[in-house]
């Protein structure tokens, strides 16, 4: 039978940040166009502008000559040089040294028409140097109305293009992205599928098993249904696993003051066959006995993981210390360790680092979910082959 | 303090010397007034340096196709002959020239 279709697509972190990666270099790449072409846009208008006042400065050009030629006839006499309310002009002797100017900045000779402190100039050559000037520069004011129209334009434009580029990138994106979640709603709903029909075959025999009187039961049986038990709970474990997962957001939450250390005792009885048949010594070290304001159903799960994992990546013979400190559970084990560079990525969920044992790679992206909703802090220490220390802080 | 100051005048005076002496002495004698040789030349040659050496290169070896004035000008008067000067009062002597009518600093 199918369940809801209605699921939380969860992207790990390395894929989160592939994605994040992507639409920065994206936005980045697009805003340069963007500027790339508004600066294209803006240099194209100024120079429409500048070719449009070009025939206007000319035609003073043209005036200013005039009256520079009448005081080169007449310099013995007149010194006064040619002044106009229209424009501003200087004039520059061949080795570019100025003659005379009724301009206070510094003129470039290097461009013929140029817009320099919202001044537009231009540079010309006479055919003879009046008084010397080859170079001859008149220079009006820019009324910068091109510069306001332009600005406005701009800034539509951006927005038009910034919006469109958005929505290309959103589009780009979700495409880029469709064939992650179908792998990823296919695996959630495989795991749903399964969970679903797991639930009354693993219920019958893990009552069943409760329900047989093992005192009657010879050595041969006993340890035969012992088995059987592992590997119910094993089952009955992951089941409850796959449940919290895919029902997560739907489990109603019934916070309630819990005794730390009668539930981890609990726990520990419940999973002492399975430590048992592996041979691996089981202990709670009550410190200092505290409780907690929490769900006892996701308190137990979180636990469980933690102590089904230490047996699981344990060694034969092998030891867990469970410790109840005031402010802390500490879970110890003997187990293969996990190497330091695999310890940031071990809270996501599928996550997998050996093949010993078999598993979903859930339980500790259960444990990290349970302890984010309830500002619980997770420290791991743990040395290759040698030692794993998980500490629970609150 | 003195011996300074009269050595920079006697200095002047025979700057101007070669100038009064060896150019303003023979222009007086033309129409022209010598003043408009040299806004001729500015008129072609625009700096300071490339006049003084286009008027250098002419007074060292005049020809018609040197001079900056009109074809009618020269018809009239010829084309002067080669400057005995030697190459030290020549640039003395246009320095001279240059300083006296050149239009740096003149304009209002």
């Amino acid at each position: 039978m199918l369940v809801s279709k209605s699921l939380d697509t969860d992207l790990a972190r390395s894929e989160k940040q592939t994605l994040y990666r992507i639409a920065t270099l994206y936005l980045l790449l697009s805003i340069i166009i963007i500027f790339g072409f508004s600066f294209m846009y803006y240099t194209a208008q100024k120079e429409l502008m500048l070719q449009e006042k070009k025939a206007e400065l000319q035609q003073d050009s043209k005036d200013f000559l005039l009256k520079l030629k009448q005081l080169h006839i007449n310099f013995d006499k007149t010194q006064v040089y040619p002044r106009s309310k229209a424009y501003e002009s200087a004039i520059f002797d061949s080795d570019k040294k100025l003659i005379f100017a009724t301009i206070p900045t510094q003129l470039s000779l290097h461009k013929i028409l140029y817009l320099q402190d919202a001044m537009i100039h231009l540079v010309s050559i006479p055919e003879s140097y009046y008084l010397g000037a080859k170079y001859v520069i008149i220079q009006v004011k820019d009324n910068a109305l091109w510069y306001e129209r332009t600005k406005k334009e701009l800034l539509l434009f951006n927005l038009l293009a910034f919006s469109v580029m958005f929505v290309i990138g959103y589009v780009l994106l979700r495409l880029f992205l469709k064939p992650m979640r179908d792998a990823i709603h296919l695996l959630d709903r495989f795991i749903k599928d399964t969970t679903h029909e797991l639930n009354t075959p693993v219920s019958t025999i893990v009552n069943n098993i409760e329900m047989i009187d093992k005192t009657k039961l010879d050595a041969k049986t006993l340890k035969k249904i012992n088995r059987i038990d592992i590997g119910a709970k094993t089952i009955s474990n992951i089941y409850q696993d796959l449940t919290y997962l895919t029902l997560g957001n739907k489990i109603v939450v019934n916070d309630e003051k819990i005794d730390l250390g009668e539930l981890l005792q609990e726990r520990v009885d419940y999973f002492k066959s399975l430590a048992n048949a592996k041979k691996v010594f089981m202990e709670v070290k009550i410190v200092t006995n505290t409780s907690l304001f929490i769900d006892r159903a996701k308190l137990s799960k979180l636990v469980d993981n933690l102590i089904s994992n230490a047996i699981k990546y344990n060694k034969i013979n092998g030891y867990i210390h469970i410790i109840l400190n005031k402010n802390e559970i500490i879970f110890e084990d003997s187990g293969i360790g996990i190497a330091q560079e695999n310890i940031v990525k071990m809270q996501e969920r599928y996550t997998r680092f050996n093949n010993v044992s078999g598993g979903f790679g859930l339980g500790l992206s259960i444990v990290s979910s349970i302890a984010q909703e309830y500002k619980l802090k997770i420290k791991i220490e743990s040395e290759e082959f040698a030692w794993t220390k998980v500490s629970l802080q609150w | 303090m003195v011996r300074v100051l009269s050595v920079f005048l006697l200095a002047s005076i025979l700057h101007g010397g070669v100038y009064q002496t060896n150019c303003v002495a023979c222009h007086k004698t033309l129409p022209v007034s010598i003043d408009k040789y040299f806004y001729r030349y500015l008129l072609k040659y625009s700096s300071e340096k490339d006049v003084k050496a286009a008027m250098y290169h002419y007074l060292q070896n005049p020809s018609k196709k040197k001079s900056v004035m009109a074809e009618a000008f020269i018809s009239r008067f010829g084309v002067k002959q080669k400057s005995k000067l030697t190459n030290k009062q020549l640039q003395k002597a246009l320095n001279v020239y240059w300083n006296r009518y050149k239009v740096f600093g003149r304009l209002r």
